[in-house]
């Protein structure tokens, strides 16, 4: 009470929540093995079987392994007349190898750098993930990054692998159609947002091929819950829709803004923190063509995979990202490996320029589960669904 | 925040459910803070929390194994719960390469003053009032503002098994303010042991706001000789935290530090310490492992000298203890949180006087380190007042900028260091944060730029 009677001393705004139902209910992500029915004993055995076979080459420095559970226990209520219990369990894991000759450094991952990939699952996902056999492949491409050409610098029509994808998606959309960073709110520490609410309906953000979807319903994804931090049912909705920008994420303080409900995306790190506008699954939808007919229909291109660096203006406008691979296309084939990749660009042009999205077969949700925003910073578990693109005239660094 | 018996009661409850479970070493840190912080936007004060936390991690070592396990709950049933877990988790470990034990050797600490009564006894009400005065004061200059006002109160008890025992309670006040105006935006920050001066920043962020505000120019990508505040070098730093200057880092090969110590890599007025024991900066008396904070040179007049280590990774990598574990048990095994870089002789006015052509650099925004950490490669962009500089004079606003740079090149570049430092307080650093002077760097690599909106 203290805190909110100071507030109205620097106010100069009163906060107008849109209209939300009650709600009493339970809701729980699902899994088929109790993560923590998992001796230790077994979780680093697996580590140990799947690290072990990317040791015994004097180039490989060092090799690492994650496995790692999470739970979340949430009760919501408010004086709306709503009492939500929801329980998360979720597991990760990856492996990655660090190679080192003279000055070149490469570090390969599987399947994604940073702990690896995210599901709401129970073991199962870490068996799938079958690593000890995948360890392979990561330290046979870092040993080989080691002596691979530098990626050449100019414009090339560029193929942007699933996981790497998932993250463009992450930067240029996910957060530029935050409803709270398009009003300023969060212009202090990670910037605002281009796409201003002027622009819902009339701006073109990418071409026809481009449809970008907020989905907090997709089973198994840890960017899926039943209710937000308000009380919000879980929904799914267009962010982009046939390239047109048509929707922000929004919270039941936001909506109002924009002449609009809650559609249900505000989470908090912890019961102490503000619930504030969060990614839920944001997801590039499949397109109709094969991976494989995308790349045999690019005469001369470059494909990259695997994020490796990430960086975007107070705008989400200018980017730079770098991935850990990348191959040369040529004639529709792949050729050469390449090292140090890095493509840059402006989110429009960039989105504009996607004339192929490969089809379901390429399609992957992957679990991010750090992204940070706010003041104090809150870290939460967010994920993208994401197919191969193919992007035309990109400048690569 | 806890008192000084409230706390021990609860770290030496952990050692001795350490020792229950067979531990033949412990070491436990008990940490608590009370802290307020208000966000604004639009000039609006729209996010205003408080927020009361605690958190105890306890370490055990077990035939030179290590395992650690924390909690936010402290009554018996759980701290032993938790010791269970950091006892499972160490019988599961490796020994530790070439590990020589806790911390025992008892040294007095450093006599610093971390703790301000007035700063831990502002009400919210006191800071929303700063807040409506810097409000007003920008209405009548043209700006609104946004931005976050922190004020909080940490208490930090740290023991082990060999009768080491460290207790102290610091004070923080931290602002960052941008000034919005019609053509361009602004940008103050500091972090202080007492309340830092809201208001005095909403004016130096209105200044960069409404400077050249009539006179914006455009520029290629290339190379230009940049004069960087103290916010932009500090989140260039905070990075070598993490790919150069930590224990991990030096440890799995990434950090351009491995295979140049004691060797003249960047340039001789470039030197980079920890240092917690500035009575101007953010003093500290010990680090988490118990150990006195004293000022470590990482790099000094251009030459490497050490990683950031704690203990076990001092053992590991053969260095002497640097007194910077922040993190029982992290995964980073050492990071610098009170990260000073010397200043020079000049001035900021001496600098950009002695610039032909250059570039003002207030801040900069989501830089990126991993791009090729042996040379420090990193890439990120301008915000809140990039200005041009042309025959010693401050004659346009820039847009942002893209760049993209060798932090090892560019710190072998410097021509310039200004004698006055400003503090910049860190995200993840409850502790310390960055004290740097202005500088003049040659030849800085711009590689691209934020475009207007194609409609």
């Amino acid at each position: 009470m203290e805190v909110a009677a100071a507030s109205n001393i620097a106010s100069t705004q009163r906060v107008v929540l849109s209209d939300v139902e009650p709600h009493v209910a339970t809701w729980s992500s699902t899994y088929e093995i109790d993560p923590w029915s998992i001796p230790l004993e077994k979780k680093i055995e697996h580590l140990l079987q799947s690290t072990e076979p990317m040791r015994g080459d004097a180039r490989i420095h060092q090799v690492l392994g994650d496995i790692s559970c999470y739970r979340q226990e949430k009760i919501f209520a408010s004086t709306a007349g709503s009492y939500i219990e929801q329980t998360t369990t979720e597991m990760g894991g990856g492996v990655e190898a660090v190679a080192i000759e003279g000055s070149e450094f490469q570090r390969r991952t599987y399947p994604n750098p940073f702990g690896g990939d995210f599901q709401a699952a129970g073991w199962e996902f870490i068996e799938r993930l079958d690593l000890p056999r995948k360890a392979l492949d990561v330290r046979d491409e870092a040993l080989a990054l080691l002596t691979a050409p530098k990626a050449p610098a100019g414009r090339f029509d560029l193929i942007i692998g699933s996981a790497q994808l998932a993250l463009q998606v992450h930067e240029s959309c996910g957060h530029p159609t935050e409803l709270d960073r398009a009003m300023g709110l969060e212009i202090s520490l990670a910037g605002g947002s281009f796409l201003q609410p002027s622009m819902l309906g009339n701006f073109r953000y990418g071409s026809e091929h481009v449809n970008i979807v907020g989905d907090a319903t997709i089973p198994g994804s840890i960017g899926s819950f039943g209710f937000d931090d308000d009380g919000v049912p879980a929904q799914r909705f267009h962010l982009i829709e046939n390239g047109m920008f048509v929707g922000y994420l929004t919270g039941r303080d936001t909506a109002p803004a924009i002449g609009r409900k809650s559609n249900g995306t505000v989470r908090a790190q912890t019961a102490a923190r503000i619930p504030i506008i969060r990614m839920t699954n944001i997801n590039l939808e499949p397109g109709p063509t094969p991976l494989a007919d995308i790349v045999a229909d690019t005469k001369h291109g470059i494909f990259v995979e695997t994020n490796k660096s990430w960086s975007i203006d107070d705008l989400r406008l200018n980017f730079q990202f770098g991935c850990e691979v990348a191959y040369e296309i040529e004639n529709g084939r792949l050729g050469r490996l390449l090292r140090n990749p890095l493509y840059t660009g402006n989110t429009p042009e960039f989105w504009r320029s996607c004339d192929a999205v490969a089809d379901r077969a390429s399609w992957q949700v992957w679990g991010l589960p750090n992204c940070g925003k706010g003041d104090p910073m809150q870290t939460m578990r967010v994920a993208h669904g994401a197919p191969a693109a193919r992007f035309r005239g990109v400048e690569m660094a | 925040m806890r008192s000084e018996q409230e706390s021990f009661e609860i770290v030496d409850r952990a050692l001795d459910a350490a020792r229950a479970t067979g531990a033949v070493e412990a070491d436990a840190v008990f940490d608590s803070t009370d802290q307020n912080i208000s966000r604004f936007a639009n000039s609006n004060l729209h996010q205003n929390m408080s927020e009361v936390g605690a958190e105890l991690t306890l370490r055990v070592i077990v035939d030179d194994a290590m395992g650690v396990a924390s909690t936010t709950v402290f009554d018996a049933d759980e701290i032993a719960r938790t010791a269970a877990l950091a006892r499972e988790a160490a019988r599961h470990s490796d020994a530790l390469q070439n590990f020589t034990g806790l911390y025992r050797d008892h040294e007095p600490l450093p006599d610093v003053c971390t703790f301000d009564d007035a700063t831990a006894a502002i009400a919210p009400a006191d800071k929303a009032r700063a807040l409506r005065q810097m409000f007003d004061r920008g209405r009548t200059s043209g700006v609104e503002f946004a931005g976050a006002y922190g004020t909080g109160a940490t208490s930090v008890a740290v023991a082990n098994t060999h009768g080491v025992r460290r207790y102290c309670t610091l004070t923080a006040s931290d602002a960052t303010v941008i000034a919005i105006g019609a053509n361009g935006s602004g940008y103050a920050t500091t972090i202080d042991r007492k309340n830092v001066d809201v208001v005095a920043l909403g004016e130096e962020a209105t200044f960069k706001a409404t400077l050249r505000a009539d006179t914006i120019e455009d520029i290629e990508p290339g190379a230009y000789d940049v004069i960087l505040e103290p916010p932009a070098t500090a989140e260039v730093v905070d990075w070598m935290n993490l790919i150069t200057l930590s224990g991990s880092a030096y440890d799995d090969g990434s950090s351009f530090f491995v295979g140049n110590i004691g060797k003249q890599i960047l340039g001789t007025n470039f030197t980079l310490a920890d240092d917690a024991l500035d009575l101007d900066f953010l003093p500290f008396p010990f680090d988490l492992e118990g150990l006195p904070k004293r000022r470590v040179a990482l790099i000094e007049n251009g030459i490497i000298r050490t990683p950031a280590v704690d203990k076990t990774y001092a053992d590991r990598l053969g260095f002497p203890p640097t007194a910077t574990c922040w993190n029982l048990g992290g995964t980073e095994h050492g990071s610098a949180f009170h990260l000073s870089i010397d200043g020079g002789e000049s001035t900021r006015e001496e600098l950009i006087r002695s610039t032909k052509r250059g570039i003002w650099v207030t801040r900069f925004n989501y830089v990126n380190g991993l791009l090729e950490p042996k040379t420090a490669l990193m890439t990120g962009t301008t915000r809140d007042g990039t200005f041009l500089i042309r025959d010693g004079e401050v004659v346009a606003r820039l847009p942002n900028l893209r760049w993209t740079q060798s932090i090892v090149e560019a710190f072998s570049r410097i021509e310039g260091l200004t004698r006055e430092r400003r503090r910049v307080a860190t995200w993840y650093n409850p502790f310390g944060g960055t004290i740097a002077p202005v500088m003049k760097i040659a030849g800085w690599n711009f590689t691209g730029k934020q475009e207007s909106l194609a409609v």
